[in-house]
């Protein structure tokens, strides 16, 4: 509740904020105050309980769980604002609206991390997806970020359409917009499952895989990320995309039981996933620019993500905790090292190494994260997911699969690392600051800590 | 197992049997056929006059000229959207002010809550220029 709230009212602060004060500098130090009071608040909520208190008619239920990945969003932000602030008053020219709209985008993550009632997860949806629209469409004079927020739009006002369908059909055929209905109140008792549920469930599925980008939904997340300013497609593939996934995991863990003698979900998942990991490793191989290797990349990440969604167990549940984290810090370090770029293709990386030392091992390190390297966060992330597929006892080829396309995608990651350490070249970057290099570091730093220590994270989940 | 057997699993009975639906399939089909009727007829019992007036666009019988696709300040769409935004508002009121006594307290904090978010929005639009007509 705190962190829905705090984070509505700080976007109107931040809104006033471009009326009142004209220098453009202090509104990225607005945000981030924002992100830690919102941050402290959400902390405070999950062991003392919310500054508010609403009744909310069972709409809104706030778990542990929820509130954890609050924090972790929170946190992801907040670096985020830390690392690419400055970029973001590049990207056009209406910057503190740009810290708004982030701000109401995760006003619309906390929603979806706590909703109860299909409403809400549609309200939520919503919240997080219009602000995005504007932001991809942010930079006004560039051709191919128009066509990315048109293309997103459109392709996201039809997910939306296919989504509330879902709700309509679900609410036919169980008789209650809440996520868990009592068995025993459907239809006046009947025992069975409702041709209408498992309709409307399979539409939420096609919805909430459009959502995350997973295959055959992903077809908007090359060219929208793409065609975004690189700030904010830093964003959209890392905060966005986690809060996604909670919704997702939430949702389907509340439904697929009951549904599960009318679907075989696991298989249904099962296609989706691999799909997934195959369209976007394969995809991402034959890319020529770094931005449009990590769209796809982002792609393939999220079929490892939706293992958490085709287990749904308390490993998975940790384990998306673990992938959120690890996926969101190596992503933001990555793209933070990317804006700064000249060129964005890989011949643009080449030599870094030997020009900025600095940049290169801290992007070397997310990037070996991203690949799954031991002693990075993104191996103990994608171990404890796969763990989590091996605890349900079905579909263990699943992780024979995963593991191949984990070696698939080293070799994209691993061709950054090669430009910037054993190819000759020039490696223009932007002028960076002696503070961002530190937080860099400190981005490196969290990503081998939580490699060597995932219990380090975990451990406040439980605590 | 198959992918999907939910055509095995049997819908409720009381809620789906076919007669249920009956009267909604007779005013399907009564509609469907009078419209058809309808145009049919029309079609071939009324007289025939094509001249050039009757393919123009009727527009209250003023003669139209140009056309509508044409750029138009960006004002013109900034003020329309504004307007239903507050129009929208003054529909909330018409359902509060008839339960004005019965909301009470409480219902007075709600609606000025709604009312305070309303008059920061305008706030900021006026600041921000947005209703400025003159460059």
């Amino acid at each position: 509740m705190n962190a829905i709230i705090l984070s509505a009212i700080w976007g109107v602060v931040l809104m006033f904020c471009s009326v009142l004060i004209k220098n453009k500098g202090v509104y990225r130090h607005i945000a981030a105050l924002g992100l830690l009071v919102i941050l402290a608040g959400n902390i405070h909520e999950t062991y003392h309980g919310s500054f508010f208190n609403i009744d909310t008619h069972e709409m809104l239920r706030f778990s542990r769980f929820g509130l954890f990945f609050n924090t972790i969003l929170l946190a992801a932000t907040l670096l985020y604002v830390l690392l690419s602030g400055r970029d973001v008053e590049k990207a056009g020219g209406y910057v503190a609206e740009y810290f708004t709209l982030i701000f109401f985008v995760l006003c619309g993550a906390s929603i979806l991390t706590s909703f109860n009632t299909l409403l809400m997860l549609f309200i939520g949806i919503e919240i997080l997806s219009i602000p995005l629209y504007i932001l991809t469409g942010s930079d006004k004079r560039n051709l191919r970020s128009n066509e990315a927020a048109l293309k997103y739009f459109l392709m996201g006002a039809f997910s939306t359409g296919i989504l509330l369908m879902g709700i309509a059909l679900v609410y036919g055929g169980t008789g209650s917009f809440m996520l868990e209905v009592p068995r025993s109140a459907i239809m006046g008792g009947y025992k069975g499952v409702s041709f209408l549920e498992v309709t409307g469930l399979l539409f939420l599925l096609v919805a909430m895989s459009f959502k995350v980008s997973a295959a055959p939904f992903h077809f908007w997340t090359p060219d929208v990320y793409d065609g975004a300013p690189s700030v904010f497609t830093s964003f959209m593939a890392t905060i966005v995309k986690a809060a996604a996934f909670a919704a997702f995991l939430k949702l389907f863990e509340a439904r697929v039981g009951d549904t599960s003698a009318a679907v075989d979900w696991k298989l249904l998942l099962s296609i989706i996933i691999v799909s997934t990991l195959l369209i976007g490793n394969v995809t991402a191989v034959f890319q020529q620019s770094v931005k449009r290797m990590l769209a796809y990349s982002s792609i393939a990440q999220a079929g490892f993500m939706l293992f958490a969604v085709f287990s749904l167990n308390d490993v998975a549940k940790e384990g998306l905790l673990l992938y959120a984290t690890a996926y969101s810090l190596a992503t933001i370090g990555v793209f933070a090292v990317l804006i700064k770029m000249k060129d964005v293709t890989f011949e643009g990386f080449n030599g870094l190494a030997r020009k900025n030392p600095v940049l290169a091992a801290t992007t070397t390190i997310c990037l070996l994260s991203l690949a799954g390297i031991p002693l990075t966060a993104g191996f103990f992330a994608k171990f404890s997911m796969l763990s989590a597929v091996i605890k349900t006892g079905t579909y263990t080829w699943l992780v024979v699969v995963a593991v191949l396309f984990a070696a698939v995608s080293a070799y994209y990651y691993f061709r950054v690392i090669q430009a910037m350490y054993f190819k000759e070249g020039d490696a223009q970057t932007e002028e960076v600051t002696g503070g961002f290099k530190v937080l860099l570091i400190a981005v490196a730093a969290l990503v081998i800590l939580f490699g060597v220590q995932p219990q380090a994270l975990l451990n406040w989940f439980y605590f | 197992m198959p992918l999907l057997n939910v055509l095995l699993t049997a819908a409720p009975a009381a809620a789906s049997s076919a007669s249920n639906y009956f009267p909604i399939g007779l005013q399907l089909l009564f509609a469907i056929g009078f419209v058809a009727t309808m145009m049919v007829g029309t079609h071939l019992l009324g007289p025939k006059r094509r001249t050039g007036d009757k393919l123009e666009n009727f527009a209250s019988g003023i003669e139209s000229h140009g056309d509508a696709r044409q750029p138009m300040a960006i004002k013109y769409f900034l003020v329309a959207i504004l307007f239903v935004l507050f129009d929208v508002e003054v529909i909330f009121f018409y359902p509060y002010a008839v339960n004005f006594r019965g909301l009470g307290w409480s219902g007075f904090w709600s609606v000025l809550m709604f009312v305070g978010f309303f008059a920061v929005g305008f706030f900021y639009i006026i600041k921000k220029g947005a209703l400025q007509w003159e460059d």
